[in-house]
């Protein structure tokens, strides 16, 4: 289209930025060295998944705050990334994710290369929130796979290793199933990866922004 | 081996997960039954990914849930992943993965039926079924199933018994109606988990 | 388009005049019977009195045709019968059974004798019998989508187009389609299935994005607990929306419309698929419509229950195959819906009040209800109230009116304590809310939403707690689960009111569900999620002490809550030698006091189903619920340890 050629300037945190016009507010940000929490953006993906709601702005002229995943960039645009109604919104969000994590980072091999690690130092919260009830699913680690483990406890829902398995088209493994809170990421009949089915390109691992999916040969190198 | 400690460990988390698990056809004969009634739903379809629930539909009506054989089957057909098919099965409230018993129980727990004590007819079908919602009992008579509404408000508390909607079903009620299906059957089931 | 307008007024005078002569020949100067078979007569035995009329009149040899009719709306006298005869004004019958259905027969259509004793009211005013204009109702009531509900036969579309029927589309065929959009956004419609958006304004998006194919898609996922007006509809007068549908489709240039339908109503499904058959032979549907240059075709997909699915993107989703998961918007369906193209998705009321605004004129329309909510709205009464059914009344009228003078009151001399608005997306309001006028904006100001028109009333016994609690049980059961706020926020909030109506829970934990219930209402992705806090914030803004007392005292004010009440038998009310109780109790938890022969419940076995309470006789009224638990006598407890021993 050629929208995507026109520019666009705006204020990000007081930072002018150029981007291109069409262009998602998160990714502007991201681009320019300016950290928005995520877990569900997939830069490739052409409609955002708008599922984690952590990356909550604020927008000068609105009055709430948006998920910059899903706002294009408009030139003029002036945009808080630090606002009170927004981090409040992203900490409320990512404390009831981690109220259903199985937080365990001295034996999880994402410790120290963890998105939730990062998020929290972002939004300078505790890992572990305070007045929420851990909700555990105590669901089972599958195992089968020669090269990894998927760990649906550890799992955000994020759909980042689906987004990589669909790219298999008929012969994908994973996807979501179940609804609600239940809802996860598995295979059909969740019966186990297993190495006789899945093709072993091993994008999901590469993209999982926590220790849900992991490379065994680094879960030995970590103990 | 990692489907029955699966299984195990779902069964022991409170009652949220009683994920039920996709079943196979138990012999030859029931799975050349299986494949052909698909296949007879799948010529009904061309082969687009929007006739996927349509199909599911076809099938269950058919077969009276969806067979881990159809599912696959379907999903070829379809030239769609497996787990997309799954992935929709296990969305919507209407398709079940085991198969039904000779009778559907369906206790409505609509507003209106929930304020006239829709919860206590619940409990009412569970005790004298001996099953949880979303089971059936072992010798196939009865599943037990609740229902968000059925649209028959006014006339709360409603058991949808084999697709007629009860009204007034309260717990003595439960009773006449198991009796109506042949007191026999109440009281052999009765007496079996007295001997026990 | 001149040579295809004349042509379609032509064809379609031909149909309608057929189908006059038609209902002329069923209905004119003779005996007819008429049952209300939707599915909530059906519940109450209609389908047996339909058998016994057929039965009777076949017997004696009668020349009068039973007719199957859809819901009139007065379910709370359900089964519901209308006799015309030559000679009387029509009237209607209710709580018919078989055995009245033979007394009629006998009585009224062999005989005169009306049978006033069954009688709810006649049809129109007479000198005779009292009529439903006398009744308190009718001075509030105004039906326009409920109009034919109840008195045609929904399998028979020419009873339809004989009662006015399709004569809109026959108009609209004449008229250039931005002409019909406009008429219907003068007309101030806005979309009944609960935001109230204007419809005008949703079709003129579709039919400015130029893409085709468009779709329209009727949205009949009719998923909240306690609304059951769409399935009437759909039931009685299934015609009226397939008119609408083909309407809007005219209207934003659509070729294919589709009915999104719950497969838990076959009724309405089945009767949706014979009127598409009907409508379709008669060419008000397919290829070039009555002649004219238009082809519009229309088709059902049957929902498979997902509550979710009423939310526009995720019912979309569902009818591409896939799971029915929202979709962030914009883009907005009108712009980029099914399978990427423009799409509008209407309400079924809605798109019924389409043909009458077509027939009457958007002046009409805006004269019904008021400014910002031209029109009538259309709630499903349910709950602790005396005439529950269907009620239509302008916008604007008050709750009270509704409740009281529509609804007559809150029965068993009960007082009202709350009425349930919109369903788990709406609220409770308070007495103090009674005067409240009934439009979209006033409830949306009070905490609640019109919702899909479910109304539910409460009275003293129901416990406000449990009502958040029930409503979010089922929203957290029917979130979709994509998106972190609802899937996991409506669980935690869950835990807490759980907690709560067992007398759990901290004094602080009120302050975290309402900290957590704004933050849901905030951050969710769909409307499902951002409305799923609104039963808990409206009983919080209203009703935060009885919260309080269930926390604090371990009680349950309106003894609702099973874990937080207790049966009891009063030893002095006890006639003792009458057994009722111990005979209906369902788990066998009654027995004698050895000596003293009064009863006394085991309250280890008792399961607290309320069966012995409606058993005991009225004249003894010996039973009574006490909460907390801990009310009851220690010495009655004891005596069942006495009894316990060896």
């Amino acid at each position: 289209m050629s929208t995507r050629n026109i520019q666009v300037t705006l204020k990000i945190d007081g930072k002018e930025i150029k981007t291109r016009a069409g262009e998602k507010l998160l990714w502007a940000a991201l681009e320019n060295g300016i950290y928005i929490p995520n877990l569900c953006a997939i830069k490739d993906k052409p409609e955002p998944n708008a599922s984690c709601r952590l990356c909550w702005v604020e927008i000068e002229g609105e009055k709430k705050p948006v998920t910059s995943c899903t706002v294009e960039v408009r030139d003029g645009m002036v945009v808080n990334t630090k606002g009170k109604k927004a981090l409040d919104l992203s900490r409320a969000g990512f404390e009831l994710l981690m109220a259903s994590h199985a937080l365990d980072c001295a034996h999880c091999s994402a410790n120290g290369d963890c998105e939730l690690q990062k998020i929290a130092k972002a939004l300078k919260c505790s890992l572990k929130p305070k007045n929420l009830r851990p909700l555990r699913r105590e669901l089972p680690i599958d195992d089968s796979n020669s090269l990894f483990t998927l760990d649906p406890n550890k799992c955000v829902v994020c759909g980042r290793c689906i987004w990589e398995c669909r790219k298999h088209g008929d012969k994908a493994v994973l996807g979501f199933a179940h609804r609600g809170f239940k809802r996860v990421v598995t295979t059909f009949g969740d019966e186990p990866i297993g190495k006789d089915r899945c093709l072993n390109c091993r994008e999901c691992v590469e993209v999982c922004p926590t220790g849900a999916l992991a490379f065994k040969e680094k879960a030995k190198l970590k103990s | 081996m990692f489907l029955d400690k699966s299984r195990q460990l779902r069964q022991n988390c409170s009652g949220q997960y009683t994920m039920s698990k996709v079943n196979s056809a138990a012999n030859e004969k029931e799975r050349k039954h299986i494949v052909k009634e698909t296949e007879t739903i799948l010529k009904r379809f061309t082969r687009k990914k929007q006739y996927l629930i349509p199909i599911l539909q076809g099938v269950q009506g058919k077969l009276g849930y969806l067979p881990r054989e159809s599912m696959l089957k379907i999903a070829d057909y379809l030239g769609i992943a497996a787990i997309d098919v799954y992935s929709v099965v296990t969305f919507y409230n209407q398709f079940r993965l085991n198969p039904p018993g000779k009778h559907s129980i369906r206790v409505c727990l609509g507003t209106a039926c929930h304020m006239k004590g829709g919860y206590i007819t619940l409990d009412a079908w569970k005790r004298r079924l001996k099953i949880d919602s979303g089971e059936t009992t072992p010798d196939r008579e009865f599943d037990l199933d609740i229902v968000a509404c059925v649209g028959c408000c006014t006339m709360a508390p409603v058991t949808v018994v084999d697709e007629k909607p009860e009204g007034q079903v309260e717990p003595t009620r439960v009773d006449g109606l198991l009796l109506g299906f042949g007191y026999e059957e109440g009281k052999k089931e009765k007496e079996k988990s007295e001997s026990k | 388009m001149k040579a295809s307008e004349l042509p379609a007024a032509a064809v379609f005078r031909e149909i309608k005049e057929r189908a006059e002569s038609h209902v002329r020949e069923l209905k004119q100067n003779k005996t007819y019977i008429m049952v209300g078979a939707a599915t909530c007569g059906r519940a109450a035995g209609a389908l047996d009195v339909l058998k016994a009329f057929r039965e009777e009149i076949k017997k004696h040899n009668l020349d009068c045709p039973v007719i199957e009719v859809g819901c009139m709306g007065h379910c709370y006298a359900e089964p519901i019968v209308i006799i015309g005869k030559p000679g009387y004004p029509a009237i209607c019958y209710g709580y018919v059974n078989p055995v009245i259905a033979e007394r009629l027969v006998n009585e009224f259509i062999l005989g005169e004798n009306p049978c006033p004793e069954f009688v709810i009211g006649a049809l129109e005013a007479n000198d005779m019998l009292p009529s439903f204009q006398d009744f308190p109702r009718a001075e509030h009531e105004q039906k326009i989508v409920l109009k034919n509900c109840g008195h045609i036969d929904p399998a028979d579309i020419e009873q339809y187009i004989a009662a006015g029927g399709y004569a809109g589309l026959a108009k609209i065929l004449g008229m250039a389609p931005q002409n019909v959009i406009d008429e219907v956004k003068k007309s101030g419609l806005r979309g009944r299935g609960g935001a109230g958006f204007p419809t005008g304004i949703k079709w003129q998006y579709c039919r400015d994005a130029k893409r085709t194919p468009r779709y329209v898609i009727c949205n009949a996922d009719e998923g909240d607990p306690g609304a059951f007006v769409d399935r009437a509809i759909l039931e009685s007068d299934p015609h009226s929306v397939i008119e609408g549908i083909i309407i809007a489709g005219y209207g934003v240039g659509a070729r294919y419309g589709y009915i999104y339908v719950r497969a838990e109503y076959p009724l309405a499904v089945a009767r949706l698929e014979t009127a598409l058959k009907q409508a379709k032979k008669l060419n008000l549907t397919g290829s070039h419509v009555l002649g004219s240059d238009f082809s519009f075709d229309i088709q059902i997909f049957q929902g498979s229950g997902a509550f979710v699915c009423g939310e526009e993107t995720a019912l979309i989703a569902s009818i591409e195959g896939n799971a029915g998961m929202p979709r962030y918007r914009p883009p907005y369906p009108a712009v980029q819906g099914l399978f990427g193209k423009p799409t509008v998705v209407n309400n079924v009321k809605t798109l019924a009040y389409v043909p009458r605004i077509i027939n009457n004129g958007a002046e009409w329309f805006r004269g019904i209800g008021s400014r910002e909510s031209p029109g009538t709205a259309v709630f499903a009464l349910a709950g602790k109230i005396v005439n529950t059914g269907m009620v239509e009344v302008p916008m604007g009228t008050t709750l009270r009116q509704i409740i009281f003078n529509v609804g007559s009151g809150i029965p068993n001399k009960k007082s009202f304590k709350a009425v349930q608005i919109g369903g788990p997306s709406g609220g409770c309001l308070p007495e103090a809310a009674l005067d409240l006028p009934v439009d979209f904006d006033s409830l949306q100001n009070a905490g609640a939403i019109m919702g899909s028109g479910g109304m539910v009333v409460c009275d003293e016994e129901d416990c406000m707690v449990e009502i958040a609690r029930y409503f979010l049980e089922f929203t957290q059961r029917e979130s979709c689960g994509k998106c972190t706020f609802c899937r996991l926020g409506t669980k935690q909030m869950l835990e807490l009111l759980a907690d709560f109506t067992q007398g759990k829970g901290k004094i602080e934990d009120i302050d975290l569900l309402e900290k957590l219930a704004g933050e849901i209402k905030a951050g969710s992705l769909c409307q499902l999620g951002r409305t799923a806090p609104n039963p808990i914030l409206t009983t919080l803004r209203y009703f935060r002490q009885e919260y309080e007392e269930h926390i604090t005292l371990g009680r349950c004010p309106a003894l609702m809550c099973q874990d937080l009440i207790a049966y009891y038998i009063l030893p002095d009310k006890c006639e003792r030698s009458c057994d009722a109780c111990v005979g209906e109790c369902t788990v066998e938890a009654i027995y004698s006091h050895p000596k003293k022969r009064y009863k006394i419940i085991d309250q280890e076995k008792c399961v607290k189903c309320g069966t012995c309470l409606k058993a005991c006789p009225p004249q003894y009224n010996a039973i009574v619920k006490l909460s907390p638990p801990s009310e009851v006598p220690e010495d009655n407890l004891k005596e069942k340890a006495q009894k316990s021993k060896p």
